[in-house]
């Protein structure tokens, strides 16, 4: 049976003359996993948000949206609220409530059900998403990631049956991503409940959705089986670069067939590529003799005078003109590491050199002058001014600092702009103290697959022109893309090192997509562009 | 009978703030010592022993609070000795050593409450007059901690890119307003989110209801009367003559209504401890039967 019916829907926001979406046509059947993909600004926001009749934005609508056969619009607020769920992006602002157990109740007192009713579906829905634990907690005291699944749990309560999810886990660590989108996975495959998703990380829900659509500048591009999309754009660079690394690599070696998505048909397609065994990859070891700019020395530090040693004298250098990319789980100590860098907190042992001279030698603002600066993990935080054009002058920036287009952004407020966006507005502000050592949390936050890799050059032509990067991310594809170096950090030690192509390969968990696909078939590869060189070595 | 943290918030309150109450209307000298020693041990009790620095800083009040009486007050018939042609007499001592026995021990009840009574607890007491109010004070409890966390993340972010600077008291103001206005826009952005997400949820859609995890129990209701029943007891037992300071001391009458009245105070100044230690008792049987 058929959920949701979109017929020739267009839409334009007020004062704009473009429309936003145009002339979309789709039908949903009960039970469908339906990923929407496109880059930041294909209108993938504006279409979820029409869907939901409580969120929908004001401005011109034509065309009709049916859901269970009634028009949205026309449904009672209390129809409405339960049969649509809507997860948003931000795990921390679409929490309500100080408790948990108060979050979960909290839908199902605003439809009126009896205290016997509510106790009995959120004792349920606790226990179905493991929540028990912190059942009583504050909701502050909450990670990102349980933030997220308590916001699904939450509407879940509610017995919704339709989910939308508008890129819940794009403000979350790959870690946190992953158990989300695996809740997700759970639900749809324990309730099949119909889900919309729009989602970045491909890598993990194209194998599991059942159709997809692509959402080009407001048109519908495409709409079918993901293996038959990735048919469809598998010429398309800007389309691909997002897609998981099994496709890629079966186009990338031109494979006949059927498309792989996961890791386990991609391995089936690289066995079946690779019948010899391969020669291993040429190494090359990163031996530096350039001068060091950061040195940590026996530094010690923790937060709680009772708690554990965040920071346990791990032994982390940086020397000028590379680009050093600190991995690790949460809680072990990345961001911490980061923040005794720039001198924001002081450890109780040991000391931090930055360019020979120990911070505490920097009086007033002299290490923040033109010496070194830092990209937060929340960006917002640099934001103070209404406009993006006052949030530049203020800071200094020019709007062509970094090769990012801010020109249709300029008159917009820096908290509407997306998570990209931001992103990109926040580095600039940064490269404007012109820093000679760039620190950096968590850079690639909200970036999609096109602007990641743009972002990507953006370093690595900074870090030519002499800069020294450091930076902290769980983004272990980016680090293979980026880094001259790759530090492991756990429980605040440094515990492995090495050049992507030394220290990805020796990794299980912690890798790229394509190292754990070519485990034992091609030693060594680590991007997609080591797997095109082995084939074509291999085939000559 | 359960541990008064274990009952229902309506409770906790009314037993401590009865005793705190009865405590702070009263100028008896038994009456607040008994209050003292029931409120130490309450305080003992919950944190296994409690810690000296607590003891030492009450004692310290205590004898601060003691001798400020008679320095000022010079009423009183038995003078101890003269300080600067002042009489320091015995009736303003012993005045002086019950005020502080009174504040000491409302102090020790306060802690005991606001540690028992968590924000979630207050707000569910709140939900049974108005559950509207009730859900605006959890939403602002809830960006508490989030504003502080928000406002030194602001300052370390800008600090780091070298927009903030901390050198003298005119830079201090300058960053300090330009974060304080930033912390404007955050809140009222957090606001439109937030919104969003109520409305999605349904909010406004219609009549709510309230759901609560606490539970009011026989045992609340037990409770809530022998407080009653103890509170009127003691008032009743206490009222009229009292103790005389001065001139010159001396107790009040001894009656039979008197001492039902101390009876009555003793049984609800200790009535917190004694739930505490029944438990204890309790679990440890339970345990030697495992």
């Amino acid at each position: 049976m058929e959920i949701l019916a979109i017929e020739n829907l267009t839409f334009t926001y007020p004062e704009q003359e473009v429309p936003t979406l145009r002339d979309l046509s789709l039908s949903v059947p009960e039970g469908a996993f339906v990923t929407l993909a496109g880059k930041t600004g294909s209108g993938k926001s504006t279409l979820m948000r029409l869907l939901k009749q409580e969120l929908a934005p004001k401005g011109t609508r034509s065309g009709s949206i049916r859901i269970n056969g009634e028009e949205v619009g026309t449904l009672s607020p209390k129809e409405s609220a339960a049969l649509v769920g809507y997860v948003m992006q931000d795990p921390e602002r679409q929490i309500v409530t100080d408790r948990v157990w108060h979050e979960l109740a909290f839908g199902l007192e605003n439809l009126g059900y009896a205290p016997q009713v509510i106790a009995a579906r959120v004792a349920e829905t606790a226990s179905y998403f493991g929540i028990e634990e912190w059942y009583e907690q504050p909701t502050a005291s909450l990670s990102g990631g349980q933030k997220q699944l308590l916001n699904l749990a939450a509407v879940m309560a509610m017995r919704p049956r339709i989910l939308l999810l508008d890129e819940p886990t794009a403000q979350l660590d790959p870690v946190a991503a992953s158990s989300f989108l695996s809740a997700v996975k759970r639900l749809h495959r324990d309730l099949s409940i119909t889900i919309i998703m729009a989602e970045h990380r491909l890598e993990e829900v194209l194998p599991d959705s059942n159709r997809v659509w692509l959402l080009e500048e407001g048109r519908l591009l495409f709409d079918g089986t993901p293996k038959k999309a990735l048919n469809r754009i598998q010429n398309d660079a800007t389309w691909m670069c997002g897609m998981p690394a099994a496709a890629r690599a079966f186009f990338a070696l031109s494979g006949e067939g059927d498309c792989p998505l996961d890791i386990k048909e991609g391995r089936r397609f690289l066995q079946a590529q690779f019948p010899s065994p391969v020669a291993d990859l040429p190494q090359s070891t990163a031996t530096s003799n350039a001068q060091e700019v950061l040195r940590l020395d026996k530094v010690r530090f923790r937060y709680d005078r009772s708690g554990p040693d965040v920071l346990d004298e791990p032994e982390l250098v940086v020397r000028e003109g590379e680009i050093v990319t600190l991995l690790g789980g949460n809680g072990s100590g990345k961001t911490t590491a980061l923040l005794a860098a720039a001198g924001l907190l002081r450890p109780y042992a040991g000391t931090v050199t930055v360019f020979g001279k120990p911070l505490k030698a920097y009086r007033g603002q002299a290490l923040y002058d033109g010496c070194l600066a830092m990209l937060p993990q929340n960006v917002q935080t640099l934001f103070l001014k209404d406009t993006v054009r006052e949030e530049l002058a203020d800071a200094a920036a020019s709007e062509t600092a970094i090769p990012f287009d801010f020109t249709p952004l300029l008159e917009r407020h820096p908290y509407d702009l997306s998570g990209g966006e931001q992103q990109m507005l926040a580095f600039a502000k940064v490269l404007a103290a012109s820093p000679r050592l760039l620190l950096l949390d968590e850079p690639t936050k909200g970036l999609d697959a096109g602007m990641k890799q743009r972002f990507a050059a953006m370093l690595q032509t900074l870090r030519d022109s002499g800069k020294t990067i450091l930076l902290v991310t769980h983004d272990v594809e980016f680090a293979a893309e980026v880094a001259d170096r790759v530090l492991f950090l756990f429980r605040g030690r440094v515990v492995s090192e090495g050049t992507p192509h030394e220290f990805f390969p020796d990794q299980q968990f912690y890798t790229t997509a394509v190292s754990r696909m070519s485990r034992g078939i091609l030693p060594g590869a680590v991007t997609l562009d080591d797997v095109q060189r082995l084939f074509r070595e291999a085939t000559t | 009978m359960r541990r008064l943290e274990m009952q229902h918030p309506l409770t906790i309150v009314t037993i401590l703030a009865a005793i705190g109450g009865i405590s702070a209307v009263c100028m008896d000298p038994v009456l607040l010592s008994v209050s003292l020693i029931g409120g130490v041990l309450f305080y003992a009790v919950r944190h296994q022993g409690g810690r000296v620095a607590v003891y030492l800083t009450s004692a310290a009040l205590f004898a601060v609070l003691a001798l400020l009486n008679p320095l000022f007050s010079h009423n009183g018939k038995t003078v101890l000795f003269v300080v600067n042609n002042a009489p320091v007499t015995l009736e303003a001592l012993l005045y002086g050593m019950v005020a502080a026995c009174m504040i000491v021990a409302v102090l020790y009840w306060f802690r005991s409450l606001s540690e028992l009574m968590t924000s979630d607890k207050w707000i569910a007491l709140l939900s049974v007059i108005s559950s509207k109010l009730a859900l605006v004070l959890s939403l602002s409890l809830r960006y508490i901690p989030l504003f502080g966390q928000q406002i030194k993340r602001v300052r370390q972010a800008q600090k780091a890119v070298g927009l903030y600077k901390d050198e003298n008291i005119m830079d201090r103001l300058r960053g300090g307003l330009r974060i304080m206005s930033t912390m404007i826009t955050w809140v009222l952005e957090n606001g439109i989110i937030t919104a969003d997400s109520m409305e999605a949820r349904g909010y406004g859609s219609g009549r709510r209801t309230t759901y609560t995890v606490v539970r009011f129990r026989r045992s609340d209701a037990l409770l809530l009367l022998l407080t009653a029943l103890l509170t009127a007891a003691t008032l009743a037992g206490l009222y009229g003559a009292g103790t005389v300071y001065y001139p010159s001391f001396s107790f009040a009458a001894w009656t039979p209504w008197r001492a039902a009245g101390y009876a009555a105070f003793c049984l609800l100044a200790l009535l917190p401890t004694i739930l505490e230690w029944t438990e204890a008792i309790k679990w440890r049987y339970w345990r030697s039967k495992i």
